[in-house]
C-alpha cells in the first residue's frame, strides 16, 4: 500500500504507517485511562488532521490514513475485523455473508451478498452494482487506487471500465445476490482481496467522470453532511444502514466532523489543553517533538500507544559492488546499532527493534534474530571477520539515499556512525522529501543503499509484504519496491509455493519461514518497527488499533463517546 | 492617459505570459516524474502509462505548454466518452493529488485569503503610519524610540515563531481566545472574528514594523524640506503644515509599497495560514509545493502573478492621482 511509501500524504503516512497491535486500548497500568470502553451512542466526535484524504472515491485512494476513513461510508464484499475483535489482523464478512467460496480450480469465486443491505438512497445493493463498483478499477483515469483487482481479476486485454467499455464479463451476476469473480490464475487470498476499498459498490452508471470528486454514494454507517475540500468532512448518519448487517461498525457517535489542514503543532497544542469541545476531539498521532511535554502524570495517563504494522529498513542493491557478496550484506546486518536506530527513531515509546522483516502485527510473524549483539549495538568483531573473509576488510566507501527529514536523518546518522567501525564510510545522499521514493524506485538512480518503510496491504498474512520487496520478477525501472534488486531464485520458487497454498495458517506458517529464509541472504537491515502515540481528549473511548483497516492506527469505525452531552 | 493605459495592460499581459512559460519550464520541465508519484507504491509500468497518457504528459512539450494555455482562454476537455470532463475557461487543470479543478481549488480559497489580507492591511496601515508618524513627530523622546523598537522586533522575528508564540500566549496560558478554526461570517461572526484575529495580528505586526520605518523616515524627510519651512513661516498652524505639506509627499512611497505588499499578500500568506490552518490560497500553495501538485503551484503563480502586476497598475494610477508631478509627466 503507498501509505508508506507516498510522500504526498506524508502526514498521514506518518500516522498510517506505524501503530497497530492487538489491543490500542490503555494497558493494566493503574490509573491510565482506558480507552477500550464501550462508548455510548449519539454526539459528534472530531478529528483533527493536517493532510487531506487523498480521495473520496474508493476506486481512486488507496492508502493507510484513507482506507480508514472509507470505512465509515463504506462497505466492501469482504473487510478487515474490527479494532477489538480477537484476531484484529483478520479479514472477515461484510455485504458478503462469508470470505467467498473458490471453484475447484481456484479460477473463480462465488460470493453471496448479504439480505438488507442498501446505498444511502434506500436503493439495495445487487451483484450489479459490486460488479460495476469493482469494474470502475479498470477506467484509465479513475483506476489509479489499489491495483489487486486490476492484478487479479481475468478482464479483456483492452477492457477500460464500465463508461467506456460496458460491464466487465469476467465478473458474473447469475442472480442479485451472487458475484462470480473470474480470475487470470487461482489466488487462495482471494476473501481478503475483495476487502480492497475499490471493492465498493456503486449503483450501476453513477460515478463518472469527477461525480465523485466531491461527492459520494454511501453504503456504510454515515455519509457526508459537508465537504470543504483542505478544510473539513461533516458526517452524518446514513439513516438507510441497516446494523443488523453490519458486524464490524457499532457506529456509535450520529455525527463525525473531521477538521483537516491544521498545523501538526497546533493539532498537539489543542490535544495537550483539551478545553472545551475538544474533548471529544482526537488526532492520529502526535508529533515527536510534542513527546517531551506529555511527560506529565495527567497527561501521560491519556497517552495511547499504537504499535506498528509497518517495518523501517536499510535496503542495500545487491547489483553493485561489494553489496553482491552476501557476506558483506551480512556483516552490514551485524554491525548496524539498531539500539542506537531506536534512539533517533524517537526512542523506546516510539520504536521498536526490528530483526524480522515482518512486524509482529502481520500475520505469519515469527521471532527470530539472524543477526544478534550484545544490547542490540552492533557486533563489530563478528561484521570484521565477515568482510575480511570477503576480501574487503580495509572497509569500503558506500552511497546511502535518505530523505531530507529530521528524523531519517538522524536514523542514518547512527548507521553511519555503527558502519564506521568496522571502516564502511557511508556518504550520505539526502534527496528531497517529494520526489524520494520516486528517485530510489528508478533503478538506473539508486545507490548502494537506501532507507525506507514497507507497510501490507492486509494485515492478515505476508503476501503484500515480502514478494513486492523480496520477488525479484518484480523488479521495475520506474516505481520498483524490490529496493535491494534481489532475484533469487529460491525466494521467487518459494513464494510461489506459498501463494498457492490454499490452507491459509500453513501457508502464513510458510510466510514466516520464508522471512528467516530472505534474511539469511540479508537483502535488507531490518531497522525499527515504528508506532506512534495519540492523545485523545479525556471523553473518547472505543480506541483500537487496526493494522489491518488503519496500517495500525486507530479504528475509527469503533471511536465514540463516553458521554454524548459532553463537549 | 488612455494610451498610457493600454501601453500597461498589454505590460501586464506580456509579463502573464512570461511568468506561464517560466513556472511551466520549472515546474514540467525540472521537477520529478509526476506520472510516478501518483502511481506510489505497488506501481506497475503499465499503471504508470496508464496516468502519463491520461495527463496528457506523453505529449511533447510543446503541445502541452500550448494545450495549457489555450485552456487559459478555451477551456479544455479530458479523457474521452461517457468519462470525459470538461474544464470550462479559464482551465488551469485538475490537481494531480486531488483530481479537483485548480481554478475552482482557488476560487473556493480566495476569501479566506482576501479577509486575512485585507483585515491584517487595515491594522498595519493604521498601526504603521501613525506609529510612523508619531515617531518622526515625536523624534528622540521615549515614544518614538520603544516605537521603534517593537518595530525592529517585528521585522526581525520570524513570522512563524511570532505566530506560534502569540497562540500559546493567548490561546493556551490566557485563554483569551480559542484555537482558530474556521467557521462561516454568516454562522458565527464573533467565532469568526476571533479565528482571524491572530493571522491579522501576525502579518501586521511583520507590515506595520517597515511602514512604521518608512513613514517615520519619510515624514522626517519632508518635515526639512524647505517648502514645509516656507509653510511654518507664513505662519500656517503646526497641525495644518503636516496634514497638508508634509503628509501626502511623506506618504507616496507608503502607497507603492502598500499596493505592492497587498497584491502579494492576497496570493497567499503562505506561512501564517498553514500556521493558524486557515484554508486559503496560501496554505494551499505550501500543501501543493509539498506535494509537488504542479497544476495546482502553476495555477497559484499565475495568480499570485497576476495579483502583483494588476497591482502595480493601480498603484501607478492612484500615484498620478495623488502626485501632480507624476500626472504632468504622463500626460
Amino acid at each position: 500500500m503507498r501509505a508508506g511509501a507516498l510522500a504526498a500524504v506524508a502526514a498521514l503516512a506518518l500516522s498510517a504507517c506505524s501503530g497497530g497491535g492487538p489491543d490500542g486500548g490503555g494497558g493494566p497500568g493503574g490509573g491510565e485511562v482506558s480507552y477500550a470502553d464501550t462508548p455510548a451512542t449519539g454526539g459528534t466526535v472530531t478529528l483533527l488532521q493536517n493532510a487531506d484524504f487523498s480521495y473520496l472515491d474508493p476506486a481512486r485512494g488507496f492508502d493507510g490514513g484513507v482506507n480508514n476513513f472509507y470505512r465509515l461510508v463504506y462497505r466492501t464484499l469482504t473487510t478487515s475485523a474490527p479494532g477489538d475483535s480477537d484476531d484484529p489482523s483478520a479479514v472477515v464478512p461484510d455485504l458478503a455473508t462469508d470470505l467467498g467460496t473458490p471453484s475447484e480450480d481456484g479460477l473463480s469465486w462465488t460470493f453471496t451478498l448479504k439480505e438488507g443491505i442498501t446505498f444511502e438512497d434506500g436503493q439495495p445493493i445487487t451483484s450489479a452494482d459490486v460488479r460495476f463498483g469493482v469494474s470502475r478499477s479498470w477506467d484509465p483515469e479513475l483506476g489509479i487506487g489499489s491495483p489487486w483487482a486490476r492484478q487479479v481479476i481475468d478482464a479483456p486485454e483492452d477492457y477500460e471500465g464500465p463508461y467506456r467499455s460496458g460491464p466487465l464479463e469476467t465478473i458474473e451476476t447469475p442472480d442479485e445476490r451472487t458475484v462470480v469473480f473470474h480470475l487470470k490464475e487461482p489466488f487462495p487470498e482471494f476473501g481478503s482481496l475483495v476487502a480492497q476499498p475499490n471493492f465498493v459498490p456503486f449503483p450501476e452508471g453513477s460515478g463518472a467522470g469527477d461525480e465523485f470528486v466531491g461527492d459520494i454514494i454511501a453504503s456504510g454507517p454515515y455519509t457526508l453532511d459537508s465537504y470543504t475540500p483542505g478544510s473539513s468532512i461533516e458526517l452524518v448518519r446514513n439513516e438507510a444502514w441497516d446494523p443488523e448487517t453490519d458486524d464490524v461498525r457499532p457506529a456509535y457517535p450520529d455525527r463525525w466532523n473531521i477538521v483537516i489542514g491544521l498545523d501538526p503543532a497546533t493539532i498537539d497544542e489543542r490535544l495537550l489543553a483539551g478545553q472545551g469541545a475538544d474533548v471529544n476531539a482526537f488526532g492520529l498521532t502526535i508529533q515527536p517533538a510534542t513527546l517531551p511535554r506529555v511527560q506529565t502524570p495527567q497527561l501521560e495517563r491519556r497517552l495511547l500507544e499504537l504499535p506498528s504494522v509497518c517495518l523501517t529498513y536499510m535496503g542495500m542493491n545487491t547489483t553493485k559492488e561489494p553489496f553482491d557478496d552476501v557476506r558483506v550484506r551480512q556483516a552490514v546486518n551485524l554491525a548496524v546499532d539498531k539500539a542506537a536506530v531506536r534512539t533517533a527513531s524517537g526512542g523506546t515509546q516510539l520504536a521498536e527493534l526490528a530483526s524480522t522483516i515482518l512486524p509482529p502485527t502481520v500475520g505469519g510473524h515469527r521471532d527470530y534474530d539472524l543477526y544478534p549483539s550484545e544490547g542490540d549495538a552492533g557486533d563489530v568483531e563478528a561484521a570484521r571477520a565477515l568482510l575480511e573473509e570477503a576480501g574487503v576488510g580495509d572497509g569500503f566507501t558506500m552511497t546511502l539515499d535518505i530523505r531530507s527529514q529530521p528524523k531519517m536523518q538522524a536514523q542514518a546518522e547512527a548507521i553511519q556512525q555503527a558502519l564506521q567501525k568496522i571502516g564502511v564510510t557511508v556518504e550520505l545522499n539526502v534527496i528531497d522529501v517529494s520526489s524520494y521514493y520516486e528517485t530510489i524506485g528508478t533503478t538506473a538512480l539508486q545507490h548502494d543503499a537506501a532507507i525506507t518503510g514497507w507497510c501490507p496491504d492486509w494485515a492478515s498474512s505476508a503476501s503484500t509484504f515480502l514478494p513486492p520487496l523480496f520477488d525479484g520478477r518484480t523488479i521495475t525501472e520506474v516505481g520498483n519496491s524490490n529496493l535491494a534488486q534481489i532475484d533469487d531464485e529460491g525466494i521467487n520458487a518459494r513464494i510461489d509455493e506459498i501463494r498457492a497454498m490454499t490452507d491459509l495458517a500453513a501457508a502464513n506458517e510458510q510466510w514466516g519461514q520464508l522471512d528467516e529464509e530472505i534474511m539469511e541472504l540479508a537483502p535488507v537491515v531490518p531497522l525499527v518497527f515504528e508506532s506512534s502515540l495519540a492523545l485523545p481528549g479525556e471523553n473518547l473511548t472505543g480506541l483500537h488499533s487496526s493494522p489491518g483497516a488503519a496500517s495500525g492506527g486507530i479504528d475509527l469505525v469503533l471511536v465514540g463517546l463516553r458521554d454524548p452531552e459532553r463537549g | 492617459m488612455a494610451r498610457f493605459l493600454v501601453s500597461r495592460l498589454a505590460g501586464v499581459v506580456l509579463i502573464l505570459l512570461l511568468v506561464c512559460l517560466f513556472t511551466f519550464g520549472v515546474f514540467f520541465v525540472l521537477s520529478p516524474d509526476p506520472a510516478v508519484q501518483i502511481c506510489g507504491k505497488n506501481c506497475t509500468p503499465e499503471l504508470i502509462e496508464r496516468i502519463r497518457d491520461n495527463l496528457g504528459l506523453d505529449e511533447p512539450l510543446l503541445t502541452q505548454f500550448l494545450t495549457f494555455v489555450s485552456g487559459l482562454f478555451a477551456g479544455r476537455t479530458y479523457g474521452v466518452g461517457e468519462s470525459a470532463t470538461h474544464c470550462a475557461a479559464p482551465c488551469l487543470g485538475y490537481s494531480f493529488q486531488s483530481s479537483q479543478p485548480v481554478w475552482e481549488m482557488i476560487t473556493d480559497r480566495l476569501p479566506v485569503s482576501v479577509t486575512v489580507a485585507v483585515g491584517a492591511a487595515v491594522l498595519w496601515l493604521l498601526v504603521g503610519v501613525v506609529g510612523g508618524l508619531v515617531g518622526a513627530l515625536k523624534r528622540g523622546t521615549w515614544w518614538d524610540r520603544s516605537a521603534m523598537v517593537v518595530a525592529l522586533a517585528g521585522i526581525s522575528i520570524p513570522n512563524y515563531v511570532f505566530a506560534l508564540l502569540l497562540q500559546y500566549v493567548l490561546v493556551v496560558e490566557l485563554e483569551w481566545l480559542p484555537f482558530p478554526q474556521a467557521v462561516p461570517f454568516s454562522e458565527d461572526p464573533t467565532r469568526w472574528f476571533q479565528n482571524y484575529l491572530m493571522p491579522w495580528i501576525v502579518l501586521a505586526f511583520a507590515y506595520a514594523s517597515v511602514y512604521a520605518r518608512l513613514t517615520r523616515a519619510n515624514v522626517i524627510d519632508t518635515l526639512e524640506e524647505n517648502y514645509v519651512r516656507t509653510a511654518r513661516a507664513k505662519g500656517l498652524p503646526g497641525r495644518l503644515v503636516i496634514r497638508r505639506h508634509a503628509l501626502r509627499p511623506a506618504l507616496t512611497p507608503v502607497v507603492t509599497i502598500f499596493g505592492m505588499d497587498f497584491a502579494g499578500l492576497l496570493g497567499g500568506a503562505l506561512i501564517t495560514e498553514t500556521v493558524f490552518g486557515l484554508n486559503g490560497v496560501g496554505k494551499m500553495t505550501a500543501d501543493s509545493i509539498a506535494r509537488n501538485d504542479q497544476p495546482v503551484i502553476m495555477g497559484v503563480t499565475l495568480l499570485a502573478a497576476a495579483f502583483v502586476v494588476v497591482g502595480n497598475v493601480v498603484v501607478d494610477l492612484v500615484y498620478t492621482a495623488l502626485d501632480p508631478r507624476v500626472r504632468v509627466r504622463s500626460a
